[in-house]
């Protein structure tokens, strides 16, 4: 057997354990193969259970890794932004040319006119946007974001519920369920933790039934789940509050559960029951919105609410939506009100992280509870420190942040959404956004795919004075930088990384080869950066070893970083399956929820003071612009839903080959939207709206509900000459715009499709 | 005589093709035509009762293989140890010389052939270098939902049964391919 350490076999070959850590709910082992310095092969965990099994993403890494398309060297733009023509430079001259446009803006407009475009392409503790963001602090700060596409609504929704991102249990926990709903989750594809398919399945084979709610007929749908209901895009609020109609008017919630635990039922219950508009919100009130028959809602609605514990996990995509910090919120009360949350086998939805030593130590090292007031001067230093930002250090908050809770994201009101980035560029402080901004550092990101509305994106950007960016391909955003920095891949450099959802484990990713071409990793860029900077002293001039261990050092539960880093993984062993919030069930006095009122608040009253009608203190469901119902719908009929597919991380892995073939891409549109339209599976289509048009062939399958078309997110935007995307990026077609709790409306679009080509024909030329 | 083979619980398949890539980074194919183990989709009814499973084959290793019969070369053979069904490239004339004659054969599509003028078959040979270390195939230790396993057939049909049938998968009692399933049933 080859052992695990990185000892030379018979061949020479070092197997040197690393994982990988890209943007998925994944975080895996892998073991590279490694012969005369070049990775010759991939493993996974083949060790003691729990293994972390890698999915084709990890197996494929060595086609990443040595691709063609690697950006070699510095670069620097010789055509116009967007057009891709770049010349070769050195490092010296790169990054002179960066650093005196980043002093040069600095002394002219200030601190604010830069703005950090940062993203999760790489989830390693050290490697990715965090040296860059102390680098940008340590000149004075920077204009910065607020909201996170994938999870906003969710947080946001956790945060006024509970108070705490903390919501999920364990995934071994599920094999004490009755009944597990997924809903708009689909792991099978998107992982979630390794391991949760393979829980979801031993489940299943407990006679633990699964209900699967989605507009698609997913592989989690298909594999995992027992019953498939469809669900029209957008309305899945409608149905969760349908379905506490129904528990509430047939007396199935858990009343003492509701009076112990809870504030704000009478309110929600007020609503539910139509006293509150006169509108009671009935399984057939619903059925007209969602599509889903009244006799199904009312179904499932009792056999939830009968059959505790039972575990409703409501997935970040219907919270990817207009108003989806709604959904989110609806989820969390219908776990609030049958008495679901707590318990072994039940489940606070939420935003799903369950073990973390993140959250359970500050940096202090002392435990914190209960809510803290993060705009109280007192919690503050008085003078900033290396690390703050100064264009944000003593901002108000925002009005629309749940500032007083204690987990959300940081409530500065000079933090622009992340998704009006866009006007925030093209209209400045003249349209009364907190800057105007110049130049745009980006990191770890394929900014103008992965956002609302690409054409808007590429004005943006067009408009900027000098946009640099660290990347490893050339992709629809580096084409618009001035200056790419070639950065080197995790095979490339050692780092920790974390579990996204905080099961209990941390793998530690040897380095495996050196890196190649001109590459650099990100600290060495930001190390030498800072530097011409003028940064004198740094965090990040340590050795890289030394900033890793203090950066794991917080991490109570790393016992042995030693042992970790031969291993290449620490697990960290949990005597029993995490469950969220069973202190505070189990012990109230003594726990309270850490919310204002220190229970779960069905109506939460830091949402009441904002006093908006659009972020109601209780969970409601709305109509908005781009709705099945909205007067736009009669020009454009169909919903378009963004998924994440089995085959890339958002837009990472786009261009590897064996992943390409796995699922070529396509719009997924049901038979009957398509013989209307007379298109036929593999005809090319084009999908399209007032924001923009993408043409790519078209899936016609019974997978999808009927009025919906699904192209996934994460393909590169190509456009030709007449401003078609020949690449099929999703987000051509999406909004730059946000809801009032924060949620991006990703999956909120109308689109029609027609066909551009038969299948044939193109044959043919 | 002792003969390896194939079990697939056809209930847990995702589909997520972990195995097809891990099997492809291992033995160093390129993404294109050749694909030792292949995933294949079967879908039924009618929105939105539905039905989808995949059925992931790679050779089966039959215990009476037709293409090591037909093979004009003896470029094909079963290995006495193990039942392993093996080919030599160096003695295999090629697609386009032969006629694709061991395909022809196989119900299933294992032998594989590259775009490449008279391309020579290759297949899955059970990952024949980590057999011999002691180690499990490639794709049965990349599988995140732990359906695939390979083992003797006493050892499997003892963990497993002995059932030859799923959705999709075409059974020949008179070649005994060496594989056994956990089928997905339809409902």
């Amino acid at each position: 057997m080859i052992n695990n350490k990185a000892d030379m076999d018979e061949n020479s070959e070092k197997i040197i354990n690393t994982g990988c850590c890209h943007d998925c709910g994944g975080r895996c082992v892998l073991k590279a193969h490694v012969k005369n310095g070049k990775i010759t092969r991939i493993e996974t965990d083949n060790e003691k259970e729990p293994q972390l099994r890698a999915c084709s993403r990890g197996r494929a890494y060595r086609q990443r890794v040595y691709s063609e398309e690697r950006l070699k060297y510095p670069l620097r733009r010789v055509g116009e932004r967007g057009e891709g023509k770049f010349e070769r430079i050195s490092w010296e001259e790169a990054l002179n040319h960066v650093a005196s446009k980043i002093l040069d803006i600095k002394k002219k407009y200030g601190n604010s006119a830069i703005l950090f475009v940062p993203g999760g392409g790489n989830q390693g503790m050290l490697h990715g946007v965090t040296p860059v963001g102390l680098m940008l602090n340590q000149i004075g700060g920077y204009t910065r974001h607020w909201g996170i596409p994938s999870y906003e609504g969710a947080l946001f929704a956790s945060m006024a519920t509970y108070g705490t991102m903390m919501t999920g249990n364990a995934r071994d926990d599920l094999l004490n369920s009755n009944l597990i709903i997924m809903w708009g989750w689909n792991p099978a594809n998107t992982v979630w933790d390794p391991g949760t398919s393979l829980w979801l399945a031993k489940a299943r084979e407990k006679g633990i039934k699964i209900i699967a709610v989605d507009p698609i007929f997913t592989d989690s749908a298909a594999v995992l789940a027992d019953d498939w209901i469809p669900i029209r895009p957008g309305t899945d609020t409608a149905m969760l509050i349908a379905m506490a109609n129904v528990i509430i008017t047939e007396n199935l919630q858990d009343q003492l559960f509701i009076d112990k635990y809870t504030v704000g039922y009478d309110a929600y219950k007020d609503y539910v029951l139509g006293r509150e508009d006169g509108q009671p919100k009935t399984p057939r009130w619903a059925e007209e919105i969602t599509t889903v028959p009244e006799k199904t809602i009312i179904d499932l609605a009792r056999e939830y609410a009968t059959s505790k514990p039972a575990a409703l996990i409501a997935g970040w995509g219907p919270a990817r939506a207009a108003f989806g910090e709604q959904y989110s919120r609806a989820a969390n009360v219908l776990c609030a009100i049958t008495g679901n949350i707590g318990i072994n086998g039940g489940y606070a939805s939420g935003f799903m992280r369950a073990y973390s030593s993140r959250e359970s130590v500050g940096s202090t090292g002392k435990k914190k509870e209960g809510p803290i007031k993060q705009n109280d001067k007192t919690l503050k230093p008085k003078k900033p420190r290396p690390q703050d930002n100064l264009v944000d250090f003593n901002a108000p908050p925002r009005k629309d942040a749940l500032f007083k809770l204690r987990g959300g994201t940081n409530p500065a009101s000079t933090r622009v959404h992340f998704n009006d980035y866009y006007n925030l560029i093209l209209q400045g402080t003249k349209g009364g956004y907190p800057a105007d901004i110049k130049m745009a550092y980006i990191c770890g990101t394929n900014r103008l795919n992965q956002y609302g509305n690409v054409n808007k994106g590429v004005k943006a950007l067009k408009s900027l004075e000098f946009i640099v960016t660290h990347e490893q391909f050339m992709n629809p955003t580096a084409k618009f930088a001035d200056i790419i920095l070639p950065a080197n891949t995790f095979m490339e450099r050692d780092d920790i990384a974390v579990p996204w959802l905080g099961s209990p484990y941390y793998i530690y990713l040897n380095k495996a080869i050196d890196s190649l071409y001109e590459t650099k990793s990100d600290l060495e860029i930001c190390r030498e950066l800072s530097k011409k900077l003028g940064i004198k002293t740094s965090l990040l001039y340590l050795p890289e070893d030394q900033i890793l261990r203090i950066f794991a050092s917080p991490r109570k539960d790393i016992k042995n970083y030693n042992k970790m880093k031969e291993e290449g993984y620490c697990k960290v062993k949990v005597e029993e399956p995490f469950v969220a919030f069973k202190k505070h069930i189990d012990d109230p006095e003594n726990t309270p929820f850490p919310t204002l009122s220190g229970k779960i608040e069905i109506y939460c009253e830091h949402i009441a003071e904002k006093n908006d009608p659009l972020m109601p203190a209780i969970p409601k469901y709305f109509s908005h612009d781009e709705h099945y119902d909205s007067p736009l719908a009669e020009k454009y009929p169909l919903q378009l839903i963004t998924p994440h597919n089995k085959r890339r991380t958002h837009s990472s892995l786009h261009n590897i080959p064996w992943l390409e073939e796995i699922e070529p891409h396509s719009a997924w549109i049901n038979p009957t939207d398509a013989s209307i339209r007379k298109i036929k599976n593999g005809d090319l289509v084009d999908v399209y709206n007032d924001r923009g048009r993408v043409r790519i062939p078209a899936k016609v399958t019974k997978r999808i509900s009927p009025g919906v078309v699904c192209v996934y997110q994460g393909a590169w935007y190509k456009p030709n000459k007449d401003s078609v995307d020949l690449g099929g990026c999703a987000n051509v077609l999406t909004k730059d715009s946000y809801s009032p709790g924060g949620a991006f409306p990703l999956n909120s679009s109308l689109v029609e499709v027609e066909l551009y080509q038969k299948e044939q024909l193109e044959e043919n030329l | 005589m002792t003969q390896i083979g194939f079990y697939f619980d056809q209930t847990r398949c995702t589909g997520c093709f972990t195995c097809a890539v891990a099997c492809k980074d291992w033995h160093d194919i390129p993404a294109g035509p050749i694909n030792w183990i292949r995933v294949n989709s079967i879908e039924k009814g009618e929105f939105p009762k539905l039905f989808l499973t995949y059925l992931t084959i790679a050779c089966n290793h039959c215990a009476d293989p037709p293409c090591v019969k037909v093979c004009p070369t003896s470029a094909i053979t079963k290995r006495e140890k193990d039942g392993i069904v093996v080919v030599d490239s160096e003695k295999c004339i090629g697609k386009d010389d032969c006629g694709f004659k061991c395909l022809k054969v196989c119900p299933w599509d294992s032998p594989q052939f590259s775009n490449e003028v008279n391309s020579k078959m290759e297949k899955c040979d059970l990952c024949l270098d980590r057999l011999e270390k002691g180690q499990q195939t490639i794709c049965v230790e990349a599988c995140p939902m732990y359906a695939l396993d390979v083992g003797t057939m006493e050892q499997l049909q003892e963990k497993y049964g002995d059932i030859v049938e799923a959705e999709g998968f075409l059974n020949n009692d008179k070649i005994k391919p060496s594989i056994i399933f956990k089928p997905k049933r339809t409902k």
